[in-house]
């Protein structure tokens, strides 16, 4: 498992936080040639972009770029210029159609094939901003190997609802709900979109402890002052991290004798519990695991 | 004489504007800004190298500098150069 708890973004044209922003240690990054870069500077921040992915110095954050939307004329040219470069992924933005997504697994192919890079290395994350796209959610996140998470949008998908923000994101529980369900279904991340309000602190923490419950990885974050938040919700606390391996250890003795059931502290435990605890310990970073 | 502009004047960016010159002037650089004192001459190497590796012989450069490092300088010079060609550039 990658952990994904905060993917950052950072504009595309601006070489300060695109130079700088792996230094507050997200999980990710997300260098940024959509919506954060103007139309009349789309060729620049391409540029740009590229150069700054061939010096390669992000620390140990997953490295992705979200490129224009597959019905813009940039999307080929996003690809072309920053897939040779060897990042991670790509987050395509108002995903409606898992037509597109075998489209853009084909266009990678070539690309990667051309760079002489792994064919299939490039990860794909898929930013649903539509009502028809979060009713694709999964057959979206199985149109390719390569889908890595399912990630529901914000303002665009309220817009699309037709309704406005509220001061608790109601109008996007049922979305949410039905993403994460799609993405643990198909077996991919399910992220959640970014908390706009960069100095709402506690309604930050409120929403990611929200949609932790719910079962989402991690969030998109647009200011990295809300990192340590968000990392703080994600990470386990020193008594879940105990009580996890009492059970993984306790799991791990029992199975080498031979026996099904487990007790642990009094109480039987079976195979779900367990999965958690080892979840647990992987968010924790104390075990390995997962595939993207 | 057509001009072409690319770059902030943000942190870290520089703007580079370039001007078509005629065959055989060859390359100009003006700069200005905090760290030309200090970075000058490998400001001019980097605008040079990028021009050349664009098979560009003959234009004339002005850089208005706010901390860019050569990265930067070398991407802003290159968006500057194919948006005064006129192609889409990268």
């Amino acid at each position: 498992m990658r952990l994904r708890r905060t993917k950052l973004y950072l504009p595309g044209n601006n070489p300060n936080m695109l130079l700088r922003g792996h230094l507050f240690n997200p999980d990710g990054v997300i260098l940024d040639l959509e919506d954060a870069v103007a139309m009349s500077e789309k060729d620049s921040a391409r540029i740009l972009v590229r150069d700054v992915l061939k010096r390669g110095d992000f620390g140990s954050c997953e490295v992705t770029v979200r490129i224009n939307a597959m019905d813009t004329e940039f999307w080929r040219k996003d690809i072309e210029t920053v897939v040779p470069c060897g990042i991670d992924g790509i987050r395509i933005p108002k995903v409606e159609d898992p037509k597109d997504i075998a489209i853009m697994d084909e266009a990678l192919s070539h690309i990667e094939s051309k760079a002489k890079i792994r064919v299939g290395k490039t990860l794909i994350f898929c930013l649903l901003e539509s009502a028809l796209g979060i009713w694709r959610a999964y057959d979206i996140a199985k149109a390719s190997k390569r889908v890595a998470a399912i990630c529901p949008g914000g303002e665009d998908l309220r817009a699309d609802l037709k309704t406005t923000r509220s001061s608790n994101s109601e109008e996007l529980i049922g979305p949410r709900r039905m993403v994460v369900l799609a993405a643990h279904a198909a077996g991919v991340d399910a992220l959640d979109t970014v908390f706009t309000d960069i100095i709402d602190d506690a309604g930050l923490r409120r929403e990611t402890e929200w949609v932790k419950q719910l079962g989402y990885q991690g969030k998109s974050v647009i200011h990295p002052n809300q990192i340590p938040i968000i990392h703080d919700v994600f990470t386990p606390t020193a008594k879940e991290i105990e009580q996890a391996k009492k059970i993984v250890e306790a799991a791990a003795e029992a199975a080498a004798r031979g026996l099904g059931a487990v007790q642990v502290d009094g109480k039987m435990v079976d195979k779900p519990v367990v999965k958690r605890a080892e979840f647990t310990l992987q968010r924790a970073g104390l075990r390995a695991g997962g595939d993207k | 004489m057509k001009t072409a502009q690319a770059g902030t004047l943000e942190s870290m960016d520089c703007i580079v504007s370039v001007t078509e010159s005629d065959k055989g002037r060859g390359i100009s650089i003006v700069m200005e800004g905090a760290s030309v004192a200090r970075f000058g001459e490998a400001m001019v190497k980097a605008t040079k190298d990028t021009l050349r590796s664009l098979g560009v012989r003959d234009i004339s450069v002005s850089i208005q500098d706010n901390g860019a490092i050569d990265l930067v300088l070398k991407a802003r010079v290159e968006a500057a150069v194919r948006r005064l060609a006129g192609g889409n550039a990268a």
